[in-house]
């Protein structure tokens, strides 16, 4: 190729097209768009969550290097603070109280409440003053009970000033403070971390929060080894010294998993969006054949006609992801508050109070949108190159290499199946590896719709002669002979109907197993609880007196208490949730995983005795262990301690794993007495629904009590449950929509492009009647060969996603449950998406003007 | 309808890069991945803070130093929590056995927020707010170390104790280990001091009986009290290398409900102790147009621990030369002539190094150790001391009529 030649006439070509087909270029721009959009706003979404806590955490952080945390969960004694103060170092050192508060006047949002010493602040954060000098001001926080500093954003925003009240509500505790201070960070960075933040005294926090005598933790900057040496060395059992960082990550890791399951669902919608983007491009192509065979004998070479096909789309495609961005950002701006919501449900208390924008998410959503479209231009772009000239002429040609690569497809689907298995089979793959064999049998599936389209359409031509006569073997027919075509539109159908069946299979399995284990495990009447800040997760403790006066109510037969903590694993290495009981609350109905053998069939008894602890299956699920360990170590304030393993069972509550300790046990060890929460079985004639009130009588005014009868609790639960699935189902209606564009655009071209072949038919006397009956039942047939493709790839979806994707995600083994139902919607959905997108060129045809049409061209 | 559909694509395209690539949107996202969380720790940042007025401290619930009192010792040693203000102030001139000099103040300053005890239960809220200045001067490389803290009255970080005598914040210390022998003990990252001092005379009552009045107005005054001449023996480490040394202290102990009269800019304060074992104390009240305040005192203290008070006609003062800080552009007298006809004292001094001033939170002033020569009736006398030049920087009666620390 020389330079003297240039490309300006194929652009044109390519603009003329454009003119005469926007429709078909703008469904396949909205397919673009859609996927990238959902992409985008999940990226965008768990990113903003990600970054409100991240930064809210270095707010606190500030230029701490160390803390000095405790291992039991009842905080640091303060006198620790002031014999390290009055030891001989020179790291600066300061003490944090912190907790979490709803704030009425702050819209009853979590709100992180950090108590802190205003006279060591300087080295750590620069919020009361600059880094060297003492604001006189900031010592009304010491002589004012309830002086509450916040930003000048949250001030802003709720319309609050100097002087005004606050109403907090502190695990239903309910506080008033007020408005002392306003700071405002002269950088954004700092404003938005401390959007989330109420800065307060210690003194005022330790009484809000109820943590008289304890600290969270003291922050330390160390820069000296010796330093670091000789503070560890001095701090007395049960504290240990950390990195600031390594509290951070721990935190960030807990989600991991939860936020890469949404980004590959989001993907999924993507690859839905590619098979459209496949569609319009191969179409494209075929329709220009005639117009590319002459092209190519006037002299365009093949690098010319592959530029311009590849152009073409990327033309659209950064189009369609600059749209997808947009309408991402719009999107994650709505899905951040349900994402946020299952995080502050499972995991960590954070509320977004601004959406972040990172570079690197329009980065990626731009793209991967490009990268996909152009993957899926490259096939037919690459047909079209590589085919002689005289060959492009004749219209036949295609389909009937398509025929020939039939073999070829089946074979490719077996060997993506077998890859994609090999994938689900690697255990220590983890997450990417799982999904990638997801997307392989996913993949691979399509590949077999050409092959089974053709054969199910022959067997289908005879007998549709034989039951709807000329149209019924005509329509089978006209499926195969565009077999390119119409295979790509039932692929993309099946795989977005495939997705709805796996996922509709896998929520509802996840429900029933849910609802069997909350049937099992709560047997108790009554629950109490103090009012959570977050739904899932109790925060805060009961009040001994009335966990004293309900031991011993009246109509009360049993109370169980529980109290939870975190506790690091010593033998893996990481965080899990540790629960102190005092009783079995499924009252030996719960079932499990594993029981030692020596102890029958409930393991409670051994329990009770402080002989082991029982531990959830996600802990060996998630470390791919292959039996129960025979013993657990977890890091006690007393120093790591060793305790057999009695049972595993099934905790659906945490996906970090959990373990179950006596009571008497732990506060030995943890030095906890506090309860969190208590089960309460009433006497064989007490009313159940009748005690919950006395009590919530009794108690009315001294502390808000969460009184739930079983059935409340039960229900709450569920709602959790649900919540957390709502995205699911957002994403999945998403992943429909983007597959119905496909179906439409597909149907719509195909019938468009025979116009001229049904005005020959109209010609010959064929009745618009018939016409749009015969229309109609092409895609009627194409949409139920998808929604039947559709029911056992749904099938393998579902059995990879509760076999796999959930044990490696969540540690959770679910029972696959089946509903009829799930797979006849499905079906229902194909059909009618399929016959919605054959309506309007059956009325276009209908009205179409049979001298025209046969003239085209 | 083709074209409007086409069109209409490119202006939504169009809009969408436009808005895209507005700055507002890449600030923050810029910020962040330009700049780890923690950059911070480099730059300094400037926060505005607003804070809601604080509301005038009524000093009236407070007692005053109004009348002579009778004095328990050791109780009185400890804090005076029914006043407002109380400070503990030591200084000293210490030399190495080769005459290296050294100066060093350490002072333990205690203020009432507000009248009474706070009711809460956390053990952190305390109205009792501390403060503690610790200086090292060391004269031989000119360089002066200055360091401020505060913390509150509670959970032992910081407080008084009469019996057994003991005063600290955090690791900061003048502790009794014996009757009449204290250790003062302070470190940070480049000096520390350790040092034993020795109480060889009883205290000595400032003023009247130990009521010095510090302005006309009843109640304008403190209760005061001295510990001269006190030999101290110990270890001054700068920049992690020890020198043993030995020298003399000067503690005083001063408590409060006042406020400089409105007009008096600040004072010059004196506490000299000479070789022959006597000592003097001596502040002058300073008013705006530079006259000195007729309540200004001083007190002649002999080798034996006899007491001779003065007053402003018993002395002259003559400033020889001034010293203009570089920090705070304050000119402080570096130079002086001091002489006490009615003692037959005639004596010449000057700063031992010039810049000695503190630039706190609460004043920049200057504290600094000084050495003085001339006669007492007749004989040569050598002495030693600090100086203490307040409201030079910044006027003294506004800072301390507000309520902070």
């Amino acid at each position: 190729m020389t330079a003297v030649i240039s490309n300006r006439p194929l652009w044109r070509l390519a603009w003329q097209r454009l003119r005469q087909r926007p429709l078909q270029y703008l469904l396949c721009i909205v397919g673009i768009a859609l996927g990238v959009a959902m992409m985008v706003s999940i990226d965008l979404a768990n990113g903003s969550a990600q970054r409100a806590f991240s930064l809210s955490t270095d707010a606190i952080t500030g230029r701490a290097t160390h803390r000095i945390e405790v291992i039991a969960p009842t905080g640091v004694d303060e006198s620790i603070y002031s014999q390290l103060r009055r030891m001989r170092h020179h790291s600066p050192m300061a003490p944090v109280v912190e907790g979490y508060t709803l704030v009425e006047e702050l819209g009853a949002q979590p709100m992180r409440l950090v108590g802190v010493d205003v006279f060591v602040e300087a080295p750590f954060r620069s919020y009361f003053g600059d880094d060297e000098r003492l604001d006189a001001q900031s010592v009304q926080l010491l002589t004012e009970p309830g002086a509450i500093v916040l930003s000048q954003d949250l001030a802003t925003q709720y319309d609050l000033k100097l002087g005004s009240e606050l109403h907090l509500d502190i695990a239903g505790q309910h506080r008033t403070a007020q408005v002392t201070g306003i700071v405002a960070p002269n950088d954004t960075l700092n404003r938005r971390a401390l959007s989330n933040l109420l800065f307060t005294d210690i003194a005022t926090a330790q009484e809000l929060l109820g943590q008289v005598g304890r600290l969270s933790h003291i922050d330390l900057i160390i820069n000296q080894p010796e330093e670091l040496q000789a503070i560890a060395a001095a701090l007395p059992t049960g504290l240990k010294l950390e990195t600031a960082e390594a509290q951070k990550n721990a935190v960030q890791q807990m989600t991991a998993a939860f936020e890469l399951n949404l980004t590959a669902l989001s993907l999924l919608a993507l690859v839905v969006g590619m098979f459209l983007i496949y569609n319009t491009v191969t179409f494209s192509v075929i329709q220009r054949r005639p117009i590319f065979g002459i092209l190519r004998c006037l002299g365009v070479t093949q690098g010319q006609l592959f530029t311009l096909i590849l152009a073409e789309a990327a033309l659209f495609s950064v189009v369609g992801s600059i749209l997808g961005v947009g309408l991402g950002i719009v999107l994650g701006r709505s899905i951040v508050g349900l994402i946020t919501q299952t995080i502050n449900d499972f995991y960590f208390v954070v509320s977004v109070q601004q959406v972040t924008l990172a570079q690197s998410t329009l980065f990626k959503g731009l793209t991967v949108g490009v990268a996909a479209a152009l993957f899926a231009s490259a096939l037919p772009a690459l047909e079209a190159m590589n085919t002689a000239p005289s060959l492009i002429l004749q219209r036949s040609t295609l389909e009937g290499k398509v025929q020939k690569l039939l073999p070829k497809l089946a074979l490719l689907w077996v060997g993506l199946t077998l890859a994609g298995v090999a994938l689900l089979r690697w255990q220590t793959g983890g997450l990417i590896a799982a999904f990638s064999g997801l997307f392989a049998v996913l993949l691979g599936a399509a590949l077999l719709v050409p092959p089974l389209v053709s054969l199910g359409m022959k067997a289908l031509a005879s007998v549709g002669y034989q039951v709807a006569g000329v149209l019924g073997r005509l329509a089978p027919r006209d499926i195969v002979r565009s077999l390119s075509r119409t295979s790509v539109a039932i692929a993309a159908l099946m795989v977005a109907v495939s997705v709805i069946v796996g996922v509709s299979i896998m929520v509802g399995s996840f429900r029933g197993t849910v609802v069997q284990w909350l049937d099992q495990t709560l047997q108790a009447d009554i629950y109490v609880s103090p009012p959570t800040t977050t739904a899932n997760r109790v925060l805060g403790k009961l009040n001994p007196e009335i966990v004293e006066t309900l031991k011993t109510w009246d109509g009360i037969r049993l109370a169980v208490s529980y109290n939870d903590a975190d506790v690091r694993v010593v033998d893996f290495d990481r965080q899990a949730k540790l629960i102190s009981a005092d009783g079995d609350v499924s009252q030996g109905k719960r079932p499990y995983a594993w029981i030692r053998p020596d102890l029958g069939a409930d393991p409670w008894k051994a329990l009770d005795t402080g002989s082991g602890a029982i531990i959830s299956e996600a802990l060996i699920l998630r470390e791919n262990l292959a039996s129960p360990p025979e013993t657990i170590t977890l890091e006690t304030p007393e120093g790591d301690r060793t305790f057999p393993v009695l049972a595993v069972f099934y905790d659906y509550s945490s996906d970090r794993g959990t373990i179950i300790l006596d009571n008497d046990l732990y506060t030995a060890l943890w030095h906890d007495d506090r309860v969190a929460s208590l089960g309460l079985f009433t006497a064989p004639d007490v009313s159940v629904e009748e005690t919950v009130a006395v009590i919530r009588t009794h108690f009315k005014g001294r502390q808000d009590l969460l009184v739930q009868s079983n059935r409340s609790l039960r229900q709450g639960s569920l709602e959790i449950f649900d919540r957390t699935f709502a995205i699911t189902s957002a994403l999945r209606l998403l992943a429909v929509v983007v597959a119905f564009i496909g179906v439409l655009s597909t149907l719509m071209s195909l019938q468009l492009e025979r116009t001229r072949e049904l005005g020959i038919l109209r010609a010959m006397g064929m009745t618009p009647r018939q016409l749009g009956t015969l229309t109609l039942l092409e895609t009627g047939l194409m949409g139920t060969l998808a929604g039947i493709f559709a029911m056992p790839l749904g099938f393998a979806l579902a059995w990879i996603l509760i076999y796999v994707i959930n044990v490696r995600s969540f540690g959770w083994t679910l029972q696959m449950a089946l509903e009829g139902r799930y797979f006849w919607q499905a079906l229902l959905v194909a059909i009618a998406a399929a016959l919605l997108a054959g309506l309007y060129p059956a009325l276009r045809l209908g009205r179409m003007n049979i001298a025209t049409a046969v003239r085209q061209e | 309808m083709k074209r409007s559909l086409t069109n209409l694509c490119f202006i939504l395209a169009i809009a969408c890069v436009m808005w895209l690539s507005s700055p507002h949107l890449f600030t923050n996202a810029a910020n962040s991945s330009a700049s780890p969380p923690t950059s911070n720790r480099q730059s300094k940042i400037q926060n505005s803070i607003a804070w809601r007025d604080l509301p005038a401290t009524d000093t009236s619930k407070f007692e005053k130093a109004i009348a002579p009192r009778s004095w328990h010792f050791p109780d009185d040693f400890g804090a005076h929590e029914d006043y407002q203000t109380e400070w503990w102030y030591y200084t000293g001139n210490l030399e190495t056995a080769e005459g290296r000099e050294f100066g060093f103040q350490l002072t333990f300053f205690r203020q009432a927020l507000s009248p009474g005890k706070p009711v809460s239960a956390s053990h952190w809220r305390s109205n009792q707010i501390y403060s503690a200045h610790f200086t090292i001067s060391d004269i031989a490389s000119d360089r002066f170390y200055p360091y401020e803290r505060f913390s509150r009255g509670v959970v032992d970080l910081a407080g008084a104790a009469a019996n057994p005598y003991h005063v600290w914040l955090e690791d900061w210390s003048a502790s009794e280990i014996e009757p009449g022998v204290v250790r003062l003990q302070a470190q940070t990252s480049d000096v520390a001091l350790d040092l034993i001092v020795n109480q060889t005379l009883p205290p000595v009552l400032q003023g009247d009986r130990g009521l010095s009045i510090k302005g006309v107005e009843p109640g304008n005054a403190s209760y005061y009290y001295s510990l001269v001449q006190q030999p101290t023996t110990g270890t001054i480490t700068v920049k992690g290398k020890p020198f043993t040394v030995s020298g003399v202290t000067w503690k005083d102990h001063e408590y409060s409900t006042s406020s400089l009269s409105p007009g008096t800019v600040g004072w010059d304060w004196f506490s000299l102790q000479f070789n022959n074992g006597s000592a003097l104390m001596l502040y002058l009240l300073r008013h705006e147009d530079g006259t000195p305040e007729r309540t200004s005192a001083a007190m002649f203290v002999s080798p034996t621990g006899e007491l001779t008070p003065l007053t402003p006609q018993d002395w002259t003062l003559e400033v020889l030369n001034t010293w203009k800080s570089p920090q705070s552009q304050a000119t402080y007298p570096a130079k002086w002539v001091l002489q006490i006809p009615q003692l037959n004292l005639a004596v010449q001094g000057q700063a031992l190094m010039p810049n000695q001033e503190l630039n706190t939170s609460t004043a920049t002033y200057w504290e600094g150790a000084v050495a003085f020569q001339g006669s007492l009736q007749d004989q040569p006398i050598k002495g030693k001391g600090y100086v203490e030049l307040t409201g030079y920087a910044d006027r003294l009666d506004t800072i301390l009529s507000a309520s902070a620390p």
